[in-house]
């Protein structure tokens, strides 16, 4: 018989309330979640973690947002690994950077947590 | 306050990069050219041989020095009065800008930081709303489904505020582009189709054309089109309607929101695109919407009007130019 594949989600947000929102919600749809609270942390959990997915504040401490990106989309072993943005910032030229960067989807605080799920399922499906 | 002083003459100089010429080049150009003339007139003089040893010594002389003491004098006064003049006018221009750039990062800031926590409150009580958390009761979900409504009350606030701070600051990138403004409101109706069904509102299109083009930024007048479908929906009671009307008008666009709703009193309608004006505080609604819209339509260097009758309903009227290269600034 064949074993399920758990997903694995990294999320690398700083506000750990919305963090916390986010690891249930995700983790009731079944995903495995694994956290870091800044930029740092975030760079060396997905280097040894691996996940299938990364969820990340462009708002962050130690480097910000684009730095984790750059460094992610610079690596051998995380480039290909699909990001999912999800920012309090504003600006249309941040977006573009972006998705320049190969981000798959870009979410502006506050979301819908419905959405966010949909997508997240699209974009697992598209990767399968 | 030394630190105050620092940051008007930061000000100063920024308010100085702004202009096209620099004031006090020109007041120094022309006041020198002033103190020349004296100067001309004793070389004159000098030159013609009209100042001899017994002219300078005599009567004639000493008026003539005088007179040239009295010009420079003259000259200096005026020059200081008017470089105090400068100063001043600079000084607060320079405290005007100041304080508008302290208010729009103000805006941006709480704006931008009231972003994170309504997102944590609202994707928490999401969780428990679905049951994520443990088993919640009917009543309970009423509560909380209260909570969501404020919840995204506050967030078109934020992001309301955050555009008419935007479009203020003249922070906004508006791409102009040639836009069919039939399709655009052709695509809006049909989003409004359920809200309006659900007070049985029949929403009604009447475009003389199916092709009726502007130059303008979709976003923006999508945006500014959805706030006045979302208002007319608003106002209007059960069973009426909400017409959209697009025609040519010369070198316009005309877009009308007719409404068969409660109408707005003549006295209200000057306050009407006033920020936080809430004519109906029993509405749901930030107070932005029109706000917006006007400014919007001023940034598409277009007009919004408002025709009104209480009990019958409201018409806004958005005259936009059909190229911009027709209107003169």
């Amino acid at each position: 018989m064949q074993e399920k594949i758990v997903k694995k989600i990294l999320i690398v947000e700083d506000e750990k309330e919305l963090m916390l929102g986010l690891a249930t919600l995700l983790k009731s749809q079944g995903y495995l979640i694994i956290a870091a609270n800044d930029s740092l942390f975030g760079i060396s959990l997905a280097h040894k973690e691996k996940p299938d997915l990364i969820i990340l504040d462009l708002g962050l401490p130690a480097g910000g947002g684009f730095y984790v990106l750059e460094n992610l989309k610079n690596s051998v072993g995380t480039f290909d690994i699909p990001v999912l943005i999800l920012t309090a910032q504003q600006g249309l030229d941040l977006e573009e950077r972006a998705k320049q960067m190969g981000v798959v989807a870009y979410f502006h605080k506050p979301f819908d947590p419905e959405i966010l799920l949909s997508q997240i399922k699209e974009i697992f499906n598209d990767s399968n | 306050m030394p630190k105050q002083e620092k940051t008007n003459k930061i000000d100063c100089k920024l308010v100085m990069q702004e202009l096209k010429e620099n004031p006090y080049k020109q007041l120094n150009i022309a006041f020198s050219l002033m103190v020349i003339v004296p100067f001309l007139v004793f070389f004159y003089l000098l030159i013609n041989r009209l100042f001899t040893l017994d002219v300078l010594i005599g009567n004639t002389g000493f008026i003539l020095a005088t007179a040239f003491f009295i010009s420079l004098c003259g000259y200096y006064i005026v020059y200081s009065i008017l470089k105090n003049i400068f100063n001043t006018i600079l000084t607060y221009a320079a405290q005007a800008k100041h304080s508008d750039q302290l208010k729009s990062t103000f805006v941006a800031t709480v704006s931008h930081e009231l972003k994170n926590p309504l997102s944590s409150i609202k994707i928490n009580i999401y969780n428990i709303f679905a049951g994520l958390i443990g088993q919640v009761s009917q009543e309970q979900k009423n509560i909380l489904g209260l909570c969501q409504s404020t919840i995204e009350r506050m967030t078109r606030l934020v992001n309301g505020l955050l555009d008419l701070h935007k479009i203020e600051a003249g922070v906004v990138d508006v791409k102009r582009n040639r836009l069919n403004l039939a399709e655009i409101s052709g695509k809006q109706i049909k989003e409004f189709q359920t809200l309006a069904g659900k007070k049985n509102i029949r929403i009604i299109k009447e475009f003389l054309d199916e092709s009726l083009f502007v130059w303008g930024d979709e976003d923006k007048l999508s945006q500014a089109i959805v706030n006045l479908l979302s208002n007319g929906i608003k106002f209007t009671p059960e069973n009426g309607t909400v017409t959209l009307k697009i025609y040519p008008d010369d070198k316009f666009v005309k877009l009308e929101c007719i409404d068969t709703g409660f109408g707005i009193p003549g006295d209200k309608i000057g306050m009407l695109f006033n920020k936080f004006e809430r004519l109906n505080a029993t509405k749901e609604g930030t107070g932005l919407g029109l706000a917006i819209t006007k400014d919007i339509v001023e940034m598409h260097r277009g007009k919004i009007f408002v025709e009104s009758q209480v009990g019958k309903g409201s018409k806004f009227i958005m005259v936009l130019p059909r190229d911009l290269r027709s209107i003169r600034r």
